[in-house]
């Protein structure tokens, strides 16, 4: 791999950065359209109902109301198993009954409160524990079982290896309900034009999802489909449901006119499918000397009204038990449930901070038990890059998973061991740790680790167009959307490097179905790797025509391209630029790329190792967070500015996850009771200390100039890091998250330590 | 029934006569009836700055003020501010620093950040931290803004 790099790995500006300063790009609430109406939508204010009458005449009445949709008036096609366009039956506190589209917001909003509804409120259930009883109110028949059964997965056998451990450790860990919080809220806007439809729409996934969904449920052609993401304001894993896409694109077509709708900040954090908490235990059983030999975690997670991609979620929440320590026998059994909270779906990392959390503070326990510094025992039981041990099961012709749990396959690259070493190095480890619990006085400091496992961002197929155009500029077509992770800018940087030239030349076009060729959604970290990977096979697909059409011109035997020029190998007077060579042909020159990432023969995850360094006043129960260090191994890094605000803005974000971010929901009436702002209190810029990030891992071989997933990763050990911290200061295990002071003072008096 | 009446704001150095509803904010006259768009509906209760305007060069949240409110005062969004050379060193400190990831905060902190160096232009870490500290970013560009910010000072002293 060479380490001469001209474009990527340098800390070009942000592309689209200078627009968004100055306010000029648009994301989809600030696009309008000729004659366009506003959308508004009834909601439940009952956590489970059967709608018995709904009378929308008054509304439809009201002047500037132009119309107004229940569930009669729309396709009863389903966009997922448990998900209809609107239903007679809803599920949540939040629940969309109505849709309504006036001249104004305001008239919407008086409109939904002419609406009369009357509602059959039948018996809920917000627990999971309680849903899965057998005399539980069902929310989706057959049962709140999704699936109908746990999800099993295991390597070897633990019930077998248990009993023969030496030591055995547990715990029970729980986590609340967390919200993603994007600062743009969801918002749609649909037109219909005769018989064909756009729908731009604040989409990670413009062509995976949402095309395909209007299509089918609408019962139109695909190619009668247009969808387009031209701004979005976070994604953070969230954002990928089609109700909303699929509502406006119907009371568009009802109005007769372009309707857009976009969330409240309230009704984002109600319906913007937060991520669903956990009840997790787990078993890790130790030779003496410490070595794992069996891992079992199973977890219940409550995924609220609609699962959406709650499955993966819960799978996610086991990979960390499955594969971060070597280990022979593995077990993982999730059980997914439908409650009538509101529904949940993805926010960044999945289960991975999870599950993280429960394994990551059980591995210390279990260090502290035995009396081996958690370094050390990190150091010495990490899954390396042997991978874990065992036989191979997916056939030797197909890729290997992202989430595996098979052994017998090795890593392409595993910078665990680098990642603890720096990491450990600058936050002084060796100089500083003490042991648990030793520190003394009101106020007490501590240091605390943890690592982390995930997805490399293989697994998905996707496509690339480049062009080179007759006015001399290099136009990337890819259908991906860029959520705030800076795709535009890594793929403009992969293209620039392919071609050898310079990547101001270079224009990214994205996210427009109708031009851009298709793209997995945005999501697993997978965007750098898969999409990156086809813009770089294109982009040489593109130079290979470029210089034939530039050596047939210049009448050479071989061309190279410098500076962006192109150039005879006989004689550097002999040259072209891009536009002189694509002059005179009926087109572009242009090359193709459709990849399906991943290996037939490695594994490709990404790793991390974050420390972190804190104060507790044990009077309080506060924790202050005084330094934080995050190692990373991404593969080689294809943008140091970017990657380190990426990586800051992750451990930033899931702080305040760890210590007070929780969206409440009233066990009693399924309200969401702190759906703001305000009362949800996520970090701000006084908040925590800077984030020191390192990168001292060596290139992926097997992914793009040495890329892999770095989207997700900076989140997945943040809890359990803080968590490690808190015992390494005071000797309190925290085994429930938020770290609010009430749990801290709560854990200090039960683990009598006060 | 809602009460309507036309009311003239000045914005960015023009004056709108606009017809509308007495419950009209600010922010939905910018967005709405002017198609300014940089200033966002982020939350539209007064919570997280994206909104962010200036108002007799005071920096205030526009969901925050109802349009009859501003009658007579000058409103001033990102729109105006970008075509203001004393803009410039906020703007290429910014994109220097890499502040802004999905950039749906980064007007309002643009806004709030001119505003501050006008009035502390010396500001420390410390003050701007506070100065910004009723902006929320969830992609937690903060480190990047705070750079940002202090780079911007020492360019509009002309100090490297």
């Amino acid at each position: 791999m060479s380490a001469d790099l001209a474009v990527v790995g340098t800390a070009i500006p942000r592309l689209g950065l200078t627009d968004k300063v100055q306010g000029k790009a648009r994301y989809t609430a600030d696009l309008k359209r000729p004659g366009m109406l506003y959308g508004c939508v009834l909601r439940s204010p009952h956590a489970h109902a059967r709608i018995v009458h709904i009378d929308v005449a008054e509304a439809v009445r009201l002047p500037g109301v132009h119309a107004v949709l229940t569930y009669h008036d729309v396709p009863a096609i389903r966009l997922d198993a448990d998900l209809l366009p609107l239903d007679a039956i809803v599920r949540f506190v939040g629940d969309e009954v109505a849709v309504v589209a006036a001249e104004s917001e305001t008239l919407a909003g008086d409109a939904l409160r002419l609406i009369r509804v009357e509602y059959e409120v039948l018996p809920a259930v917000f627990d999971a524990e309680e849903a899965l009883r057998p005399d539980a109110p069902t929310v989706h028949p057959p049962g709140n079982l999704v699936g109908g059964k746990a999800l099993v997965v295991e390597r070897g056998n633990v019930a077998q290896s248990f009993p023969e451990a030496a030591r055995v450790f547990e715990g029970t860990f729980r986590t609340q309900i967390h919200a993603p919080v994007g600062m743009e809220t969801r918002a749609a806007l649909a037109e219909w034009q005769g018989e064909f439809l756009t729908v731009w729409k604040t989409s990670r996934a413009v062509h995976a999802n949402d095309r395909q969904t209007l299509a089918r449920v609408l019962g139109i052609p695909l190619a009668q489909v247009r969808v387009i993401c031209t701004n979005m304001g976070g994604g953070f894993g969230n954002k990928d449901e089609s109700r909303l896409a699929v509502l406006v694109a119907l009371v568009a077509r009802q109005a007769g006119r372009p309707v857009r709708l976009e969330y409240s900040r309230t009704e984002e954090f109600i319906a913007g499918r937060n991520r669903q908490s956990s009840h997790t235990h787990l078993r890790i059983g130790v030779r003496q000397d410490g070595t794992p030999t069996a891992i079992a975690m199973r977890s219940i997670m409550n995924a609220g009204a609609h699962v959406a991609s709650g499955m993966q979620v819960t799978r996610r929440t086991g990979q960390g038990a499955l594969y971060l320590y070597t280990c022979p026998n593995a077990r993982f059994e999730g059980l997914t449930v439908y409650t009538n909270r509101p529904a949940g779906g993805s926010f960044r990392g999945l289960g991975a901070p999870l599950g993280h959390f429960a394994l990551e503070v059980l591995i210390d326990q279990a260090a502290d038990a035995l009396g081996i510094d958690p370094l050390d025992y990190r150091l010495q039981f990490h899954v390396t890059d042997a991978g874990q041990p065992g036989q191979r099961t997916t056939p030797v012709d197909q890729l290997l998973p992202d989430e595996p749990v098979e052994g017998g396959v090795p890593f392409s690259s595993n910078g665990l061991r680098e990642c603890i070493l720096a990491g450990a190095e600058r936050i002084g480890w060796r100089q500083r740790h003490q042991p648990n619990g030793v520190a003394t006085g009101v106020l007490r400091r501590g240091l605390g680790m943890a690592l982390g496992i995930y997805k490399g961002g293989i697994g998905r197929e996707a496509e690339a167009e480049v062009r080179i155009t007759p006015a001399g500029r290099v136009e990337v077509h890819t259908g991906n959307v860029d959520v705030g992770q800076g795709s535009t800018t890594v793929l403009a940087q992969m293209a620039a490097e392919a071609l050898e030239v310079p990547v101001d030349l270079v224009d990214m076009v994205m996210a427009d179905t109708a031009v851009t060729p298709p793209a997995p959604i945005t999501a697993g970290s997978s965007t750098t790797i898969t999409s990156g990977m086809a813009v770089k096979l294109a982009a040489e697909d593109a130079k290979r025509h470029l210089l034939e059409r530039a050596a047939t011109l210049l009448q050479a035997p071989a061309v190279r391209l410098e500076a962006g020029q192109l150039v005879s190998v006989e004689g550097p007077s002999q040259r072209l630029d891009l536009a002189a060579a694509v002059a005179g042909l009926p087109g572009d020159i242009v090359g193709t790329a459709q990849v399906t990432s991943g290996s037939t023969t490695h594994l490709i995850n990404a790793f991390a190792a974050h420390f972190a360094e804190v104060e507790v006043d044990m009077q309080s129960g506060r924790i202050r967070v005084l330094r934080y260090v995050a190692a990373h191994d991404s593969g080689r890094i294809m943008h140091p500015r970017m990657a380190e605000n990426q990586v800051s803005g992750g451990v930033l974000q899931f702080l305040a996850i760890a210590l007070r971010e929780e969206l409440y929901v009233d066990p009693h009436s399924g309200v969401t009771l702190n759906p703001s702002l305000l009362e949800h209190k996520c970090t701000s810029i006084v908040d925590f200390p800077p984030i020191e990030v390192l990168f001292p891992a060596p290139p992926e071989p097997l992914g793009p100039y040495g890329a892999k997933a770095l989207g997700e990763p900076p989140v997945v050990p943040v809890l359990a890091a803080i968590a490690n911290a808190v015992a390494n200061a005071t000797g309190v295990w925290l085994h429930e998250a938020p770290f609010t002071p009430r749990r801290v003072l709560q854990a200090i008096r039960e683990q009598g330590k006060s | 029934m809602p009460y309507r009446s036309w009311v003239s704001v000045e914005v960015n150095g023009r004056q709108h006569r606009i017809e509308l509803d007495h419950r009209t904010t600010l922010l939905e006259v910018l967005r709405d009836h002017l198609d300014l768009t940089g200033a966002k509906r982020a939350c539209d209760r007064g919570e997280c700055g994206a909104c962010t305007v200036l108002l007799d060069s005071q920096p205030v949240y526009a969901c925050h003020l109802l349009a009859m409110q501003v009658r007579g005062r000058s409103v001033v969004t990102i729109e105006g501010l970008a075509e203001q050379p004393d803009f410039r060193p906020v703007l290429e400190a910014f994109v220097a620093n890499d502040a802004g990831q999905c950039g749906f905060c980064t007007p309002g902190f643009a806004v709030a950040a001119y505003a501050a160096l006008q009035r502390y232009p010396t500001a420390s870490e410390v003050q701007i931290r506070w100065e910004l500290v009723g902006h929320l970013c969830r992609c937690n560009a903060y480190e990047k803004i705070v750079a940002a910010v202090q780079e911007a000072s020492r360019r509009r002293l002309g100090v490297s």
